[in-house]
């Protein structure tokens, strides 16, 4: 026997270490840097970081490879070929910035909303927002439109949170969660923590998902739903709860505007608005002494069922019992929707049953005094412990916003919002409802600034983008009678809306962090072809296309002009709670991102280049009186930019001592204070205002005084949503705001100031009998869109996909697994490999999303499995429904928000023939990259510090 | 499992060699040989040629072969090392056997000399077969048959090439053609009864029991860790079509065994015996390249259950 | 060491307890096992064709995902799959050179990389194909359990543990001591049914799996909704009762 060998175990990880925030994704972990020798050793997950607390997903743990990509790209760009032909010139900076400023400059003394930007996964938008307000254009959205915008939407115009962000479940307390349509979720690394809470204390999870997957797999009970038919699938629940009464009348009545009379007066243009007094305040009857009196009456004992007259004659009911009318009716009973749900009636009524059981059977008691803000006292703090989260499995269907307003009314109606056991507001949420100001867009500052924010919260028609014909003043058509309340705009529209110029045409077009070529348009082959589409006279249809990417993507090729971004080591970002924050139930915190690495090549922060710009293009706020640069950079802009007096983009360490929080002066030491503390910071809010933050006082008070609201009232649930009814009215004719005629009928549908729910609407449009399957994507858990494929290590977890198919479905079709089918839609057909699984509702099929790269892109072998066999579901859906009678073709979206359809697809599915099989189709040939591709043949990344011991 | 060229060479090739070994001794203790000094030097030059070159071809088979000489130490546990331990070993005998016979003949000591470079040849094959057979995650190398195969296939190769020197120098193949049919039709029957054996064996583990869900009823792969091919899967995920192997089980028979012995017979019995003989040995090697092959490429391995395989 | 070592009486059996009732199958303890390991003790762990058509490399952990069951009783398992430090293991017993060890003091499956020859015996040997080989160095590399962070006494105490345990989202994964009836992966296993992957084969794993369970409400008996009726006036009922 020779000896054991010895290992030196105490190897430092590194010879220095520093922490910043993961972007390897949108979840914003916070990490650890290990360096040896200036290169990248490991990168760890934080343990005091609030967000991780210690673990990383398997993207950050892929970091290096990302940073080390040899798709990275490495100089501005300039195209010099026809566009897509991926010609291209290595130029300067300085003259990359001289051709932008020059033709802005132009754009802004002429006619400002020529100039569209559209950002994508960047976390920067409380920038570029205001870059856009400053320059003077309403053109500007965020990534929302195409993401969740109708949950985010539903969510603020109802309990003024939302899930997407906004909310979490009380991991701690919770004893039944509902996980409805989530595969992932920004919230990547806090959801399996707290799935791995729910399990270690027994909870039960229960997914409501068609496909059975990732988090389905560990739930406790499935439910195979038909895509689409959620929100009657809840409305059957709410009607179970209804016929029990197993309603939680305290919590409606103390926090909802259950009880608040709704005018009945058909036809009339105060038909289902809220019954007021002179003063404005909406009015209940106090069932004790059966007066109408203001619905916030002190020790008021409101009906929430009946009818009244009011004082001027009218007939006034409680909006509880419109509501309870509405769906006590059969129409919602669990046999009448099982069906169409997918789901047995019967599981439906235990569902509910268990629902009912955990909320008013098992409530949960924390022994913590608070003060509501009625000034009452209370000893202790009950909760509702059924918790519910909810994603893109809602939100992109044309139906998600009412879908989510049905899941945020079931909670009300079980008192379970921000109580303890419940989903709970993520600070700085709740707002008030609207949530904010009016989009900005028609009024304009002297110095050429709009006078708000491009996004913003129409609180009646009477904010809308239109014109005096009611069409959209917007390029995408946001906040018009086509998408009233898209509060994040349309990006999934810019492209197409660009080239179709049928209101106004647009310069400039420039995008910061998407790839709309491939996976983010609706249908990549036509956004293709819009960007490479030209006028009579041989110019591009749109005229000029700028990119910020940091990667050789599919977009790239089409760009004019190739902004390099670097990675998210190399540069500061600012995580801020006037963008997108990563505070949770327990307080507000915002975050860093700082330089780790030097960059390797001639890139700058795209946010730096965009002060930059603005500073060269003297814009207001940007630059002082003389017309100089207020900013040097990104960082000094962190510190030193101030929205209102006291509040910047960072909320931590501000005043001159760093002391004050949310609120307080410029402190020249910010970002040092932040990055001794890990790059973040957090406020943790003390017990007593933990939970009801809507009607806390003391949480109110202190969010207030940081700034997050205005106004330390309490925040009323809209149970009854009456700006909905606002703009239902105007649809039927009432008001000085008039919708196109072609828009009326349809309005006054689907802004019901109740839950409704209807047929995606493409399902309405096609034949079904010829789509019968409906076809998903989902998240992979290891990859982060199309950025994943570049890495060496994600791409070996999956470097292609397959159409997943419930197993009885595919041999009814004579399909077996891994067999190549071919998939149609009424958009047009692909090719792709079929697996076959148990655990997916009969009627659909799924793959991975953005798995499927073009040939050459992301600087992968031109043969690469991701472009031989992988394939993108995009090409068979398109961001327009098929022609209405009148020929037009209205946005596959969401009529409330604008959301994109992306899960309304339906398709039919056959075997492929011989000669079809072997590779995906469309295979929209190969793109080259700008620059010497060097792949290494093999990695020994780690070898050399290993022989450097 | 994946049949590597070298690990095929290695098997076959000490099996001819050290199968001759034993043969010169056995034939050296009865006195069986030509009366010429120089056969049986010759014969063992041949013997361990074909054993040498097959050790080397093993070599190139090891991600390290500079390190070779690492693996003679743990004979204590490890078949390969024993295997390698016995080949050395059996080298200076078989050294020592070539030269005393060709200084003294088949004197006493000569003959005691080879049986012991014969057993010690022996040993190796064993040590070889017992390589694989005692693999427990791989049935179809794993059990009673295979060590006796090895030696079988040994005895016959190494009987054929017997046969062959002596068919060449001496022009008549004489008893060893005999052996070589007894040999063969032996070593024919213990492969059959394997490949029998083996297709009623019942599988070791199922995908339930490699996972620990046997209680939840059938488990089927959804998604593998991979898209592509990994060592696991190129070195054990290696798979042969039933059809094929059927074809190529038939073909051994005919080729290694059939066709070689009724060869030999007739070469004993005095036809053309050294062209008989050449023919029949290369149809032998040809047979039981593939036979290896087979034994590698029928045999599976638990971990790839993993895989859906 | 190719024989397996006696261990001393109090010595510790160190291991990994894997929770498949909460393994959502999100791959982050491999890629962080990667991340680790391909700087660490077994550095580096290679990627052949790392942007080409065959994309593949050394990994100390996989994850697969399997259904089991058909129909309605169906279920979906995440399942990691990494080396289970067995007490009874072959891969040692077989190597040759001693490359591949047991070791005394914590059960600990190692191989010795400056020893291994590459002959890929100890792969074959092990039927949880647990092993990899790297074919750029031509020797044998494993999951070491992390030794070099369970033992490195440059990491605070809290953070000595694999970085597979360290990094797991949904803390899916527990590290310990198997031979300590009061360690946190005994008692799991106990209370759980921790099981033996392929017990059959007698190598006797360490490391052990807890089976997915089935959370279950149990509610009281609830009337059958009256057909018709009016069902309005029982709520109202309550509403008024409240
Ligand atoms: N079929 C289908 N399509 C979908 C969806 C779906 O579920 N199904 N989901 C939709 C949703 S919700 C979204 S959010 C979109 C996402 O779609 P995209 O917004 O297109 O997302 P990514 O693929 O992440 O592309 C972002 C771009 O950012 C670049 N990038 C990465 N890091 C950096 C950096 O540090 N700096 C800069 N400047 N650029 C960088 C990448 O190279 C890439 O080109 O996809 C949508 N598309
Ligand atoms: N790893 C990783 N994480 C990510 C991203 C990523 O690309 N990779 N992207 C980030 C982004 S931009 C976003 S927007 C979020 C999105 O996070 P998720 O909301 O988790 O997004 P999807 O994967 O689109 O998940 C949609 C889920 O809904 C299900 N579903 C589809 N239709 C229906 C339906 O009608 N009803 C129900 N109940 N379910 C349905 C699908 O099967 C799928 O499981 O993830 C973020 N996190
Ligand atoms: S979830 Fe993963 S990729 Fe996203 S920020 Fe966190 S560690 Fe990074
Ligand atoms: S799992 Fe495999 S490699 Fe690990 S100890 Fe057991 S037999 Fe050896
Ligand atoms: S590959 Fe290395 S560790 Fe494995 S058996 Fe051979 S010498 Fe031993
Ligand atoms: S213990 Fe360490 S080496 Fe083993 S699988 Fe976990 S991270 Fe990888
Ligand atoms: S990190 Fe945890 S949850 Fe993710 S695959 Fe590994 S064990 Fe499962
Ligand atoms: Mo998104």
């Amino acid at each position: 026997m020779s000896k054991q060998e010895t290992i030196e175990y105490s190897v430092p990880v590194g010879d220095s270490v520093a922490q910043t925030t993961c972007y390897m994704c949108a979840c914003r972990c916070g990490i650890k840097v290990h360096l040896k020798d200036g290169k990248l050793r490991y990168i760890e997950g934080n343990r005091a970081h609030p967000v991780n607390r210690g673990v990383l997903c398997a993207k950050g743990s892929a970091g290096i490879m990302n940073v080390l990509s040899p798709a990275r790209l490495r100089k501005p760009l300039k195209r010099v070929g026809e566009r897509g032909a991926g010609e291209f010139e290595e130029i300067e900076w300085e003259e990359a910035l001289s051709i932008i400023t020059a033709r802005l400059a132009k754009i802004r003394a002429n006619d400002p909303k020529q100039f569209a930007f559209f950002t994508g996964r960047d976390q920067s938008q409380s920038l570029t927002g205001y870059f856009a307000q400053m320059f003077g254009t309403l053109n500007f959205a965020a990534h929302g439109g195409f993401c969740t915008v109708n949950m985010a939407a539903a969510g603020l115009y109802s309990v003024g949170g939302a899930f997407w962000e906004f909310g979490e479940p009380d991991w701690e307390h919770a004893k039944i969660f509902l996980l409805i349509g989530v595969a992932e979720d920004h919230d990547s690394n806090p959801i399996k923590l707290g799935l791995g809470r729910l399990k270690e204390r027994g909870a039960k999870i229960v997914a409501i998902n068609p496909v059975r997957t990732g988090y389905g797999a560990i739930a406790d009970e499935f439910v195979a739903i038909t895509p689409g038919t959620d929100g009657l699938f809840v409305l059957a629940l709410v009607h179970c709860l209804l016929e029990e009464g197993a309603i939680d009348t305290e919590f409606l009545i103390r926090h909802t505007n259950a009880h608040y009379l709704v005018i009945d007066a058909p036809g009339t243009a105060e038909d289902g608005l809220f019954a007021r007094d002179e003063s404005g305040a909406p009015l209940c009857l106090d069932r004790a002494d059966h007066q109408i009196k203001p619905a916030s009456t002190l020790g008021a004992d409101p009906a929430l069922l009946g009818s009244v007259t009011l004082p001027d004659g009218r007939a006034a009911r409680p909006a509880f019992a419109l509501l309870a009318a509405r769906y006590s009716d059969a129409a919602y009973a669990p046999e009448a929707v099982a069906a169409r749900c997918g789901v047995p009636a019967a599981t439906i009524r235990r569902l509910a049953a268990e629902l009912a059981e955990i909320a008013f059977n098992q409530p949960v008691t924390l022994n913590v005094p608070w003060m509501d803000t009625s000034g009452r006292r209370h000893e202790t703090m009950q909760g509702r412990p059924v918790a519910i989260h909810a994603m893109r499995g809602i939100s992109a269907h044309s139906n998600g916003f009412q879908t989510c307003r049905a899941i945020h009314m079931l909670q009300m109606l079980l008192g379970a919002v921000d109580t303890p056991g419940s989903w709970r507001y993520k600070s700085p949420y709740p707002k008030p409802i609207p949530a904010g100001p009016a989009p900005g867009g028609k009024a304009f500052l002297e110095n050429g600034a709009l006078a708000g924010l491009p996004l913003g919260f129409p609180a009646g028609p009477q904010d809308l983008l239109v014109d005096d014909n009611g069409e959209a003043l917007r390029l995408d058509r946001a906040f018009s009678w086509e998408a009233p309340l898209g509060v994040h705009g349309m990006m999934h529209m810019s492209i197409a809306e660009a080239h179709k110029q049928d209101r106004y045409p647009i310069d400039t077009l420039m995008v910061y962090m998407a790839n709309v070529a491939w996976n983010s348009a609706m249908n990549p082959g036509e956004a293709m072809r819009m960007l490479t589409d030209k006028n009579a006279d041989g110019s591009y249809r749109i005229p000029f296309f700028i990119l910020a990417d940091a990667f050789f993507s599919e977009t790239v090729p089409y760009a004019d002009i190739v902004l390099p971004d670097t990675t998210y080591l190399e540069r500061y970002d600012c995580i801020s709670l006037l963008d997108r924050p990563i505070g949770s139930a327990h307080g507000p915190a915002d975050a860093i991102r700082i330089p780790v690495l030097k960059p390797d090549r001639d890139v700058r922060p795209f946010q730096d280049v965009l002060i930059d710009i603005a500073g060269r293009l003297k814009l207001p706020n940007f630059t002082d009186e003389d017309g100089a640069p207020l900013y040097a950079s990104y960082a000094d802009y962190m510190v030193r930019h101030q929205r209102k007096p006291g509040i910047g983009p960072l909320a931590g360490f501000r005043g001159a001592d760093g002391q004050a929080i949310g609120k307080g002066e410029v402190n020249g030491d910010q970002l040092k204070r932040y990055i001794e503390n890990g790059s973040f910071w957090r406020h943790h809010l003390p017990d007593e205002q933990l939970y009801f933050k809507h009607s806390n006082q003391a949480y109110l008070s202190t969010a207030k005084a940081m700034g997050l609201i205005d106004k330390d009232e309490p925040i009323t649930l809209h149970l009854y949503c009456e700006i909905l009814q606002t703009f239902r009215l105007a649809a039927q004719g009432h008001g000085a705001h008039q919708p196109p005629e072609r828009l009326r009928a349809r309005l006054e549908a689907v802004m019901d100031p109740l839950p409704i729910w209807y047929e995606p609407i493409e399902a309405t449009m096609v034949n079904r009998q010829e789509y019968p399957l409906h076809a998903l994507t989902q998240r992979p858990m290891a990859m982060y869109h199309s950025w994943g494929s570049q890495n060496a290590w994600l791409r070996q977890i999956m470097s292609e996909n397959r159409l997943y198919m419930n197993r009885e479905t595919a041999g009814a079709l004579g399909i077996a697994d891994e067999d190549w089918v071919v998939v149609e839609s009424r958009n047009g057909a692909l090719t792709c490999q079929a697996r076959l699984m148990e655990g997916l509702n009969p009627n659909s099929v799924w793959t991975w999303n953005a798995i499927g790269k073009r040939s050459g892109a992301w600087t992968l072998d031109q043969k690469a499995p991701e472009s031989e066999r992988g394939f993108l579901l995009n090409h068979l859906i398109s961001e327009y429904l098929p022609a209405d009678e009148s020929g037009h073709r209205a946005s596959n979206s969401d009529p409330v928000t604008g959301q994109a359809a992306w899960f309304d697809l339906t398709v039919r599915v056959r075997k492929a023939s011989a000669a079809e099989a072997g590779q995906t189709a469309p295979h929209p040939g190969t793109v080259h990259a700008p620059f010497a591709v060097h792949n290494p043949e093999n990695l020994r990344y780690g070898a050399k510090m290993e022989a450097a011991e | 499992m994946k049949p590597a060229a070298s690990v095929l060479l290695l098997t076959t090739l000490t099996g001819f060699g050290y199968g001759l070994l034993a043969w010169l001794a056995l034939f050296a203790l009865l006195g069986l040989l030509p009366a010429s000094r120089w056969f049986m030097p010759v014969g063992v030059v041949v013997a361990l040629g074909f054993a040498a070159s097959g050790l080397i071809a093993s070599m190139l088979h090891l991600g390290r072969p500079e390190r070779a000489w690492r693996a003679f130490s743990q004979w204590r546990s490890s078949w390969l090392s024993r295997e390698g331990v016995a080949s050395l070993a059996s080298f200076p005998p078989a050294l020592g056997f070539a030269a005393l016979w060709w200084g003294m003949g088949p004197a006493p000591v000569t003959v005691i000399v080879g049986l012991v470079a014969g057993a010690l040849g022996l040993v190796t094959v064993y040590c070889t077969a017992m390589i694989y057979a005692s693999l427990k995650p791989i049935r179809q190398w794993n059990n009673k048959h295979t060590a006796p195969n090895y030696m079988l296939l040994a005895l016959f190769s190494g009987a054929m090439l017997m046969a062959l020197l002596l068919a060449c120098w001496t022009g008549q193949a004489g008893l060893a053609g005999l052996l070589v049919l007894l040999a063969g039709l032996l070593a024919a029957a213990a492969k059959l009864a394997y490949w029998r054996f083996i297709d009623t064996q019942k599988p070791l583990a199922t995908l339930a029991s490699a996972t620990g869900l046997t209680r939840y009823g059938e488990v089927r792969p959804l998604d593998a860790p991979h898209f592509t091919e990994n060592y696991v899967l190129r070195e054990m995920g290696y798979q042969i079509a039933r059809k094929h192997a059927a074809r190529l089980r038939r073909i051994t028979i005919a080729t290694a065994f059939l066709l070689p012995s009724l060869l030999a017979l007739l070469a004993g019995l005095g036809l053309v015996p050294a062209l008989l003989i050449i023919l029949a040995t290369l149809l032998t090697a040809m047979g039981l390249f593939i036979e290896r092959w087979l034994f590698f490429a029928e045999a599976t391995h638990v971990a790839t259950l993993y895989y859906g395989r | 060491m190719t024989s397996l070592p006696t261990p001393d009486p109090g010595a510790k059996k160190l291991g990994l307890v894997i929770d498949l009732d909460t393994c959502v199958g999100c791959h982050a303890c491999a890629v962080n096992c990667k991340e680790w390991n391909t700087g660490g003790h077994a550095a580096p762990l290679p990627d052949y064709d790392p942007y080409g058509k065959e994309p593949d490399g050394v990994w100390f952990n996989r994850i697969h995902s399997y259904e089991a069951g058909c129909g309605e009783a169906s279920r979906t398992v995440n399942f990691p799959r990494s080396c289970l430090h067995c007490e009874n293991p072959q891969c040692v017993t077989v190597c040759p050179t001693g490359a591949s060890y047991k070791r005394v003091e914590d059960g600990i499956v190692l191989v010795d990389m400056d020893k291994c020859i590459g002959c890929k015996l100890c792969s074959w040997a092990c039927p949880y194909g647990a092993r990899e080989f790297d074919e750029l160095a031509g020797v044998m590399k494993k999951c070491t359990l992390c030794i070099d962070r369970i033992y490195n006494e440059t990491l605070p105490a809290e953070e000595r543990e694999p970085a597979c345990v360290a990094t797991c989202p949904s803390r899916a994964r527990h590290f310990g001591d198997f031979n300590d009836p009061e360690s946190k992966v005994s008692k799991l296993v106990a209370q759980r049914g921790g099981v033996e992957l392929m017990p059959e084969l007698g190598y006797k794993p360490v490391n052990r799996y807890l089976p997915p369970r089935q959370a279950q409400i149990q509610t009281a008996p609830r009337e059958r909704a009256a057909e018709g009726g009016n069902k309005l006036l029982r709520l109202l009922d309550k509403v008024l009762s409240r």
